[in-house]
């Protein structure tokens, strides 16, 4: 094979598993990327019941309710709205009433959602980002400040 | 005396660094021997140097020194020793400065271990090792300097993040750093190169141990990492696609592609533009992990404390380095002569495709991990792309990689024969067929883990067939097979475990779908059945550590009513933190693993936990040891080296053979 | 000695540029390396054919090729010289550069005066020379074992106290008065740091602590000030203010004086000498103000165009139910203010408030 045709070759097969890859991913980003929203801004979107979102807020003080072995209800806060979580499952180490929580699933109507999973993997210092924003948007949390709630001594 | 000698030691390092960085590429401009000659005397001064501020660093928070902001906010007298020690990295400052040694470490093993390499790639490539160091240096001095003092000084330390308080914090974070920076060292080659005009196919070879070594110790330490993750996170997973991980993935899939199209470039002078590039793109990723990781961008427990100046200037040196390396290549490449010829069907052609896929594969991650990035950046919008975005490009890409892996090692160079090479590979095929049929029996279960494990097999059994083809020709002695085994090159045997090693980790992975996950309240004398085993509680009682309280479950396994292992599986209270750590209790039993966690008290007494059955799961990880190990046959290879005695013995002597 | 370690290390970092430029340069290895590197390809590519994995005519291609790349090598070797010129100055930039650029870092860095802290030393060292945390932290450790030792506690809990620490002042105290008994100061002492615990919150507890200190030593002026500080927290204000002035007339220049002022004048009452007047007994207030009357008196029969003076001493004599000396001093008013037409208005609009008017 000559020189040229070798080349013609190589680039042919480097754009075909290109093409194959970023196909693969706008296929990818069609179905499976998960939206994040706080309470306020997910009252404001309404996205349609059914939609896998993340949500993140702050755990309401005293709302947390077991029912049975693994059932477990809370309701995660901006202050301004609420939204109710449903979840079966264990919940994280550092899941507390007053703490940051990002819980991902899915909406089953207006302000109800269902998780299959909860995130509260760091330390008591830490407020998972995506929460801090949210809650930054709505004036209730200030990086100098102590975060609402924080046991900290 | 001991911490300010640290402190002014790393100082000097950067003194030092920037004649490191000046002199000798001054003498190359000059084509002057004597100033490119001082390269290699500062590289080994200057590891001195930061090796003396990181040993201080490390007195200090061994002996306690509560004069050292570090020191205090992440130390406490009551820690143990070991992690007293590890604790020198298990923040920002003090991993930068670690991150700092293995940089100089590299460079003063170029130094001292390439004696034989043409003095003025030498000085090149020593000069660029210092502007990365001299660029860190300066990073942590005027952004995180570890040692910045208080006074006076407290008495007590504020304890290390307790998730940090485990022996895979004093493994993990080292191997990855010779890794992630062992990188560097291959860029510097790389930009070495470009500066002197000199690439070809001897650059190749010096520059493949240090990318062999590189790629060796970010295997272990990506496996480390995740091992960790799995035993210390408390629900058994070890892989979450989390944008720090694929910071790791990412410099590791190119040194992968770097490692092969080295070979081409080595042995057949071809490949030279792609392989330089690699060589950059390695170290890019590595450096863009560490922006990632590092400026706050992204939030884990690997950020540390993070603070927007350090991102800034993380930034600025990502940008000097990776828009100053493009600059140099996209001047040199074009001077670069077109190499040997090979046919698409061929060894040359496989490891085109093998770079191909690696790339694309790294692509995919890539984009995965950046894309949520910088939607948010532009639109303020937030998504997460997690696990099936994964699955569903990384896999399919990565796929073809495994399947072709065997089938590329029997290729000839410049010409191969793919039918006959699909022959010789009927036999493993068939032991993939045989080992599913085996497995699918056994466990029945999910069609991918069945599939997954066919490939493996067929990976494992592949990769050996090209040495064992050379070994057992016909009907031969043991002593013949066993003197021919020995006297076959040891990269050979390393090509052979290391593809081999891929296969075992796949095979792992593919049998977590065999799983058994029992989530429930746990009391004692309470039984439990996972998989073939039995799980039993004991008892539950609280016990004091040394800096924390632990609730203990102590757990019995049992086979066939025997007690085959006993499980401590806990929870740590750390008062300081007011911090919980979930301690799994893990036992190997065979290649698989029982798993018990404990993740949460109830009211009534009984602990909430998880009792796991993971078959084969330990698989995962040893593959990663034997991808490692296959690294190592090969860089003990003594033909790989251009050594200083063959020089001295005359140029005309025969390489050992 | 810290120096001569860094003028050490220095040394060896210029010594490490100055080395080589000293020492003969080596010849340049490129060329045998280049050669040493075709050696070493030609052999792999024999391996390759013995291992099959190079066909014997290939094999030959490669090797053509292998030594083509030898020559093209040989034909690019650079030029070389070495200028004694140029060494000089890279020699004598190493040995002043270096150096300053270290040092200046570091003077802006770095802390050369402050010794090592290692926690053992700062423990064992002796009492005299031991930094306050160190001493505390020893204390603190003989009072973990010896949780009875009441000399213990009272030493370490103003310490506490100056170091903001009051959880555990009060802590200490509540041990002492366990152990000893309360006094007063040590009541008053206990009850300041639980005050301080709750952020300058009387608590009911802190209260009960400063009662009883007062039960030892009823004018123990802190207790007094706590116990009012206490009443102005919990709404009576009218009690509080009246404690408050009563403790500025007993010292009006005692060191807590301003703080209580402070109080006072948040409370809206006067904190200047009529107030400290007003908090005096009957008996002895009554001639304080006799005393002061006389003295404005006698400053307005010098001085009469003072119409608040003269409004004032009005209004004094009539307190002190002296009415014929109010009237005497309205007349006298009348007089010095003659032709003030607006004060004498104001002079009679006072005289028919008091009374004492036409």
């Amino acid at each position: 094979m000559t020189r040229k045709g070798r080349r013609l070759t190589l680039i042919a097969s480097a754009l075909g598993v290109l093409g194959v890859a970023a196909a693969l991913m706008a296929f990818a980003f069609r179905d499976n990327i998960v939206f994040f929203y706080g309470p306020s801004e997910l009252a404001e979107k309404a996205p349609a019941p059914g939609a896998r979102l993340r949500i993140g807020g702050l755990v309401k003080e005293g709302s947390v309710k077991r029912v049975g072995d693994r059932n477990i209800s809370f309701v995660v806060t901006d202050t301004k709205k609420d939204v109710s979580v449903a979840y079966a499952g264990q919940l994280p180490d550092l899941f507390r009433e007053g703490q940051g929580v990002v819980a991902e699933g899915v909406l089953v109507g207006p302000g109800q959602f269902r998780a299959d999973s909860v995130l509260a993997k760091h330390d008591e210092t830490y407020m998972p980002r995506d929460v801090a924003d949210a809650l930054k948007k709505q004036g209730v949390w200030n990086e100098n400040k102590p975060q609402p709630a924080g046991d900290k001594k | 005396m001991i911490v300010e000698a640290g402190h002014y030691a790393l100082v000097l390092a950067l003194a030092l660094a920037v004649a490191q960085a000046v002199v000798p590429l001054w003498g190359l401009r000059r084509g002057d021997p004597a100033l490119m000659a001082t390269a290699a005397p500062t590289a080994i001064a200057q590891f001195a140097l930061v090796a003396i501020s990181f040993i201080a660093l490390s007195w200090a928070h061994v002996a306690s020194d509560f004069s050292l902001t570090n020191v205090i906010e992440n130390s406490h007298s009551a820690k143990p020793l070991i992690y007293k020690i590890s604790g020198v990295w298990g923040n920002h400052e003090g991993s930068m400065l670690l991150w700092v040694l293995i940089l100089v470490v590299f460079g003063a093993m170029v130094a001292a271990f390439s004696r034989a390499m043409p003095d003025d790639l030498r000085a090149a490539t020593l000069a660029v090792q210092a502007w990365i160091s001299g660029a860190f240096i300066l990073f942590i001095l005027m952004t995180s300097n570890p040692f910045a003092r208080v006074f006076p000084a407290p008495i007590e330390g504020r304890d290390l993040n307790p998730v940090l308080q485990d022996i895979g914090l004093a493994i993990h974070p080292p191997l990855l750093y010779f890794g992630y920076v062992g990188f560097s060292i291959t860029f510097s080659f790389a930009a070495g190169a470009l500066i002197c005009g000199r690439i070809d196919a001897a650059w190749a070879r010096f520059v493949r141990p240090w990318t062999l070594l590189a790629w060796m110790f970010l295997t272990l330490g990506i496996a480390m990492g995740s091992y960790w993750a799995y035993y210390t996170l408390g629900w058994g997973g070890f892989w979450f696609w989390d944008p720090v991980e694929n910071a790791s993935l990412m410099p590791w899939l190119a040194g992968t592609a770097l490692l092969h199209s080295a070979t081409v470039m080595e042995k057949r002078d071809a490949l030279k533009v792609w392989t330089i590039f690699l060589a950059i793109l390695a170290f890019s990723l590595s450096l863009l992990g560490t922006f990632l990781v590092r400026s706050g961008v992204l939030t884990s427990v690997h950020s540390f404390a993070s603070d927007p100046q350090r991102g800034v200037f993380i930034l600025m040196i990502l940008v000097f380095f990776i828009g100053g390396s493009l600059a140099l290549f996209a001047w040199r490449a074009p001077e670069l002569k077109p190499g040997g010829i090979f046919a698409p069907v061929s060894r040359e052609g496989s490891l085109v495709l093998n770079n191909l896929l690696l790339t694309a594969s790294c692509a995919t991650v890539f984009v995965g991990t950046l894309y949520p990035l910088a939607l948010e950046a532009f639109t303020a919008e937030k998504i997460s792309v997690g696990a099936p975005f994964f699955n569903l490009t990384f896999g399919p890409v990565f796929l073809p990689i495994l399947l072709l892996m065997p089938a590329a090692q029997l290729l000839a160079w410049k010409r191969g024969d793919l039918l006959g090479a699909a022959q010789r590979l009927t036999f493993a095929a068939a032991a993939g067929f045989v080992v599913a049929l085996v497995l699918g029996a056994i466990h029945g279960g999910p069609v991918l883990s069945i599939v997954g494990v066919m490939i493996a097999a067929y990976l494992v059994v592949g990769s050996f067939v090209e040495v064992f083809g050379r070994i057992f020709t016909r009907a031969i002695s043991v002593s013949t097979a066993w003197s021919r085994a020995v006297g076959l090159p040891r990269s050979a045997w390393g090509a052979a475990f290391a593809h081999a090693g891929v296969g075992v980790s796949l095979f792992g992975l593919a049998a977590t779908g065999w799983g058994v996950e029992e989530v429930l309240s746990l009391r004692a004398g309470d039984v439990v059945k996972a998989g073939p085993y039995e799980v039993a509680v004991m008892s539950t009682q609280t016990l004091p550590g040394p800096n924390y309280r632990a609730t203990v479950a102590r757990t019995l396994v049992r086979s066939n009513g025997a007690v085959v292992a006993t499980l401590d599986p806990a929870r740590r209270f750390y008062p300081t933190r007011q911090m919980t750590t979930t301690e799994a209790g893990i036992v190997t039993l065979g290649l698989g693993q029982i798993y018990v966690s404990l993740s949460g008290e109830n009211a009534d007494g009984s602990l909430d936990g998880r009792v796991y059955w993971k078959p084969f799961v330990s698989l995962i990880w040893m593959g990663a040891l034997i991808m490692a190990f296959g690294g190592l046959l090969s860089l003990s290879d003594r033909r790989l080296r251009i050594g200083v005695a063959r020089r001295a013995r005359g140029v005309a002597a025969q390489p050992a053979e | 000695m810290v120096w001569v370690l860094f003028a050490f290390l220095t040394g060896v970092a210029v010594l490490a540029v100055l080395w080589p430029l000293i020492r003969a340069p080596r010849a340049s290895v490129r060329e045998a390396s280049d050669k040493a590197f075709y050696q070493i390809a030609v052999s792999g590519i024999d391996r390759d054919v013995e291992r099959g994995l190079i066909t014997p005519d290939d094999a030959a291609a490669a090797r053509v090729e292998a030594a083509r790349r030898l020559i093209a090598s040989a034909h690019e070797a650079t030029s070389r010289s070495i200028s004694p010129t140029r060494l000089r100055v890279t020699a004598l930039a190493a040995i002043v550069l270096i150096p300053a650029l270290s040092l200046g870092l570091y003077y802006y860095l770095g802390n050369p005066d402050y010794p090592d802290q290692p926690l053992e030393a700062r423990l064992k060292a002796p009492p005299g020379q031991m930094d306050v945390n160190a001493a505390l932290a020893k204390i603190e450790k003989h009072l973990a074992d010896n949780p009875d030792d009441a000399r213990g506690w009272e030493i370490v809990a103003p310490v506490y106290m100056k170091m903001g620490r009051a959880q555990d002042a009060a802590e200490a105290w509540r041990n002492v008065i366990r152990l000893e008994g309360p006094t007063a100061e040590r009541a008053s002492a206990f009850g300041q740091a639980l005050t301080f615990a709750a952020n300058g919150t009387v608590t009911p507890q802190a209260r009960a602590a400063f009662e009883a200190a007062l039960k030892e030593e009823p004018d123990n002026a802190q207790a007094r000030f706590f116990v009012a500080l206490a009443d102005e927290q919990t709404g009576d204000k009218a009690s509080a203010l009246d404690a408050y002035q009563k403790l500025l007339v007993e010292g009006p220049d005692a060191p807590w004086a301003p703080v209580v002022r402070e109080r006072v004048e948040k409370l809206g009452g006067a904190s200047g000498p009529a107030a400290a007047i007003a908090a005096m007994p009957a008996e002895q207030r009554e001639q304080a103000i006799r005393g002061m009357v006389a003295g404005l008196a006698a400053r307005l029969e010098q001085n009469g165009g003072d119409l608040e003076g003269w409004l004032r001493l009005v209004r004094s004599y009539t307190m002190l139910r002296e009415t014929d000396r109010a009237r005497a001093a309205l007349a006298d008013a009348k007089k010095a203010l003659v032709g003030n037409a607006q004060a004498v208005e104001q002079l009679d609009a006072l005289a028919r408030e008091l009374g004492i008017g036409g």
